[in-house]
């Protein structure tokens, strides 16, 4: 390599601006010519973005002349970063004098530009999983990838452990299985990646082959972060629960007016909406140099943001995950984490925002929401000192995004079932499907699932006279192109002033709830509500000073094992003050409340607590095996406790434990303690109390709209859906009713079942209990340990009573 | 369930009807025929079945009740034509003795000559009895008597302290009108909010619970 022509330019390119490549880049360099395909694992600031594409663009130079036509296309998850990318990209190009045109195309891009990159397509196309997908939705798409010469999966550890990540796999087997058809097999696929659990994995991932040439490279640089956390002067200040932590704001004000740039990452936008009024509040000498950047928040107005974060005009953005990724803010020195993290992985992404050149050290605080949280901070702080990196777990057998993609190659140019069949057995995501799975889903996309009557008018895919199954329905096809993709939210409304200018968008259950005159916050202004018209909602500066912020519904994210299992280690370290944490001396006195009601339980036991009051029987049981765990074990312990004694429960739970609340007393000793929490009949108990409580039908949500059950719409794009709404719950009722064998259906019981099971670990969580000390304790009032899971609003029901008789019981407490 | 509306005894069915002896009639509203073949004809793969299952529902409850007329209280239809009407047409042939009435809801936009090739008596905008009127959003009537309306597919949601919700299908009646459920399985729910001194019955899978 070290004697061609491009690596001579590229080198000489390097040396005139005073740099030289790291290794890990000239590896990945001499890999790629080599025709290997790949995952690049380095930490963000070192250059990742110049080691697959600096190989590609060697590659071109060492051409007598450059090929033309789409060389690579490059997937990033979020928009934010494409522009970043594509200016960097094309700086470079600049300097070699490399005559390629890069191209970004996603949500944000202008239907002129799309249509400028139909007539010329770049060489280099910047692109979301979901625009690809779009592009193979459309007519004669399949004559663009000929010359194709690499794929690159940028961020790739965040779209792995999504469905995201299988929208990629089923794209790239598609783009090779079309090169094969011109015998021009020569496409590279490439991942870059932060340090993930699983990297081999990820590797297998992105290149399943197992004949392909496919190397990890990684680069040997550490990145130096600081975490300090902000400590209030007393414990007391700390409310028990909460998501907000506004108490501790004013030592927020010190530290951003120290720093030349501050990224406040804040886990919702809700949340961040209120952090942006509350700063400018108690500091209003920040007002125009603080803002407010989140996914809701309108494209030019991000753009806005961002511009101003590179020119380092800001002194401070809150920010949701809308700005975790890769951007390269120069100007950024600090970073705050307000709340928990939930993982070791996001925490040190983000830290990885500030100090972002190679040998400068990142720098983090974090803010407590409420007390307990310090214990966490503790946590967070070993468990990155030891680099205890989650893994992400790829998503397996999903078979709504396989239905999706079916669809989008019938709208494109039409697929033949036997090739697809066999390009999507080669995906990691597909590997075990079967051919009765196949023809399962062929057939529901065909002649809508298995039909016995003789009339079926269903229409959606048919096979064309070439043989090739298409979508001849433009209403269809429309349809769906303005549904690929696999992130489900609630149907967005645009939100845009009465005298002109979008400001960003929020949810329609939200906006059906206001009234004209309402007032509300988007993107830290406050706005009054005038009318919704044409699908978007009409706003004017209100004269208010307060106002409600928009919920957006969203997932909650769950503490990853990893960091529960550091988190048990720190309480047991809290009272008996063996630590080096300023964190834990601080909860110290929360502990000792613990310790006076109730009880703090050792690594070695579990802790019951029963509570009776005046909302009913509570039973809390502190595993800390984090959220998703809790969720089905509440399930369990509920549904064995409901085979002793006809009774109901609501279940709440949090990354500590989880609460069964009964209006009827809850039985509970010793025996019976060891008895529901026993590995004992595990499966079959697991699947039973599954079966009787909501999971599976909210992963339903979700799967409905991705396989096209239920349209959405988009914001500000009004389709008519005339006598076509519904609901996925509804979905999930007539499919139990009266199809029972959809494959869509089993995918939600199986997504609880895999991803939020993790069925080993609950084995593991429940032989420790049986090995462990089980604690009844029976406090007069909530603990600081339950009081947290208590005020949690989202709640399941487990019942083994008649239904008749619960609504002759509960109607008796409304009505008395 | 009986129970006495101005005088006039009624009985609620758990398979979302009422009927009412004196007049011979049993009445549903709702029935959102052709949904199912709608959604497919639009490439939403809705099982078949669903529509089935309502037909025999209802023809059980013929059977129940040996009605003299059944009334639809709108929306009977729920789309354009489709096989699923010819279906209802093949399966309407067992019920040649009894009257069929529909009270035109805003889903029935069938021409003329479909209701009157299915030999349904079509009312517009509502079907009156000495008592009682029928018509399909309440919003619509002007009517002194009572009133019996259908549309808004009525739930109601019950909770206690204990943070427990249940959800059901309910027929409601209030002083001065009622509103039936949606007879077809493939309808959402409205919640309602019942005042003091209204009926609400919540339909479970088994049987009608007054709450």
């Amino acid at each position: 390599m070290q004697k061609t022509k491009g690596y001579q330019q590229i080198i000489s390119w390097l040396k005139a601006d005073k740099r030289k490549p790291f290794d890990f880049q000239k590896d990945t360099w001499e890999y790629y010519l080599q025709g290997y395909s790949g995952l690049v694992n380095a930490p963000t600031g070192f250059g990742k973005t110049f080691s697959v594409f600096l190989g590609v663009v060697i590659e071109a130079l060492n051409q007598d002349k450059p090929a033309k036509g789409v060389q690579l296309i490059w997937i990033t998850p979020l928009r934010s970063l494409a522009k970043d990318i594509a200016r960097a990209m094309r700086e470079v190009l600049l300097a070699i004098g490399l005559d390629w045109l890069v191209g970004v195309r996603n949500g944000d891009t202008s239907q002129a530009e799309k249509l400028q990159q139909k007539k010329a397509m770049p060489e280099i196309l910047l692109i979301t999983p979901e625009s690809l997908h779009l592009l193979l939705a459309q007519k004669g798409s399949s004559s663009l990838f000929k010359n194709l010469k690499c794929i690159v999966a940028d961020e790739w550890h965040e779209l792995l452990g999504s469905k995201r990540g299988v929208l990629v796999e089923l794209a790239v087997s598609r783009i090779k299985g079309l090169q094969k058809e011109h015998g021009n097999e020569i496409l590279r696929v490439w991942g870059i990646s932060a340090t993930i659990g699983n990297i081999q994995e990820a590797l297998e991932v992105i290149v399943p082959e197992e004949s392909a040439k496919k190397m990890i490279v990684r680069a040997q640089l550490e990145k130096k972060i600081q975490i300090k956390s902000i400590l209030p002067d007393t414990i007391e200040t700390l409310p028990w629960a909460g998501h907000l932590g506004l108490k501790l704001a004013h030592k927020l004000i010190p530290i951003i007016n120290k720093s030349k740039t501050t990224l406040i990452f804040i886990n919702t936008r809700g949340q961040s909406e209120i952090w942006y009024q509350h700063l400018l509040d108690i500091e209003p000498d920040l007002a125009g140099r603080i803002a407010i950047h989140h996914g809701s928040i309108d494209f030019e107005l991000r753009n806005w943001i961002e511009d101003s974060l590179h020119s380092g005009l800001l002194k401070a953005v809150i920010a949701t995950s809308s700005l975790d990724l890769g951007v390269d803010f120069k100007p950024v020195d600090t970073v705050v984490q307000i709340g928990s993290p939930k993982g070791v992985a996001r925490f040190l992404q983000r830290a990885g925002r500030s100090g972002h050149s190679p040998f400068e050290v990142s720098k983090i605080y974090f803010l407590p929401t409420h007390a307990l949280e310090l214990v966490e901070a503790a946590a967070i702080k070993e468990a990155a000192k030891e680099n205890n990196i989650e893994s992400r777990e790829p998503f397996v057998m999903v078979f709504d995004t396989l239905i999706q993609y079916l669809v989008t190659l019938a709208v494109g140019d039409g697929f033949d079932d036997k090739q697809i069949y066999e390009e999507v057995k080669q995906t990691n995501a597909f590997k075990e499907l079967l051919p009765n799975e196949w023809a399962w889903a062929m057939q529901f996309i065909t002649s809508g699932g298995d039909s016995l009557t003789a009339y079926n008018e269903f229409k959606k895919v048919i096979k064309d006279e070439d043989g090739l199954w298409k979508v001849k329905s433009r209403q269809i096809a429309m349809r769906h192109r303005l549904h690929i993709g696999t992130i489900v939210s609630d149907a967005m409304l645009k939100v845009k002033f009465l005298s002109g200018g979008y400001i960003g968008m929020v949810e329609e259950y939200f906006v059906s709830k206001l009234k004209a005159g309402d007032s509300f916050v988007l993107a830290g202004r406050i706005l009054e509500f005038v009318q919704i018209k044409e699908m978007t909602v009409i706003v004017r500066r209100s004269k208010q000073k307060k106002a409600i912020s928009p919920s957006w519904l969203g997932g909650r994210l769950p503490l990853s094992s990893n960091l529960g299992a550091v988190l048990r280690k720190k309480y047991n370290e809290v009272l008996d003050q063996t630590h080096q944490d300023e964190e834990l001396d601080i909860v110290h006195p929360l502990f000792k409340i613990q310790e006076e009601r109730s009880h703090v339980p050792k690594s070695d036991e579990l802790l019951i607590e029963m509570i009776n009051n005046r909302e009913g029987f509570h039973l809390f049981a502190y595993p800390f095996e984090g959220r998703l765990v809790h969720e089905i074990l509440g399930a369990l312990v509920a549904y064995r406790l409901s085979k002793l004694v006809p009774i109901t429960f609501s279940i709440a739970m949090n990354d500590y434990g989880f609460e069964l609340l009964s209006d009827i007393e809850i039985p509970m000793d010793d025996g019976i303690a060891y008895e529901v929490f026993s590995p004992k009949n595990l499966a079959e108990d697991i699947t039973l109390s599954i079966n009787s409580t909501e999971m599976a039908r909210r992963k339903f949500r979700d799967i409905a709209c991705i396989a096209g059950l239920v349209f959405q719409g988009y914001p500000g794009k009004y389709i008519a859906n005339k006598h076509l709404q519904s609901s996925a719950g509804l979905f999930f009722n007539v499919f139990n009713d009266y199809d029972k064998h959809n494959l869509l259906l089993r995918q939600a019981y199986e997504e609880v079942f895999y991803q939020q099971l993790e069925e080993p670990r609950l084995a593991a969580a429940l032989n420790r209990i049986q090995n462990s000390n089980i604690v009844i304790t029976y406090p007069k009032r909530f603990t600081p340990l339950s009081f947290p899971i208590k005020v949690d609003s989202l709640r399941a029901n487990m019942s083994s009573e008649e239904l008749e008789h619960r609504i002759e019981r509960m109607k008796k407490e409304v009505f008395k | 369930m009986k129970i006495s509306i101005r005088e006039e005894e009624f009985i609620l069915d758990k398979e979302r009807a009422i009927y009412l002896p004196s007049e011979q009639l049993l009445a549903i509203s709702d029935l959102h025929l052709g949904k199912a073949a709608h959604f497919r004809k639009a490439g939403l793969a809705v099982p078949n079945s669903v529509s089935q299952n309502d037909l025999s529902r209802l023809a059980g409850l013929m059977e129940k009740y040996f009605p003299k007329q059944l009334l639809i209280n709108g929306d009977m239809f729920h789309s354009d034509y489709n096989a699923e009407i010819d279906e209802f047409a093949r399966w309407k042939e067992n019920f040649r003795e009894i009257n069929f009435i529909l009270v035109k809801g805003n889903h029935d936009k069938q021409s003329e000559k479909v209701y009157k090739n299915l030999a349904i008596e079509v009312q517009e905008p509502n079907y009156q009895t000495d008592k009682f009127c029928f018509i399909h959003d309440l919003t619509h009537c002007n009517s002194n008597l009572y009133t019996i309306s259908g549309h808004i597919h009525p739930g109601i949601s019950i909770y206690n302290n204990a943070k427990q919700r249940l959800k059901f299908p309910c027929f409601y009646f209030g002083e001065h009108h009622a509103i039936l459920p949606a007879f077809s399985n493939f309808t959402g729910l409205q919640l309602v909010k019942a005042k003091e001194n209204d009926l609400v019955f919540a339909i479970t899978p088994t049987k009608i619970v007054k709450v």
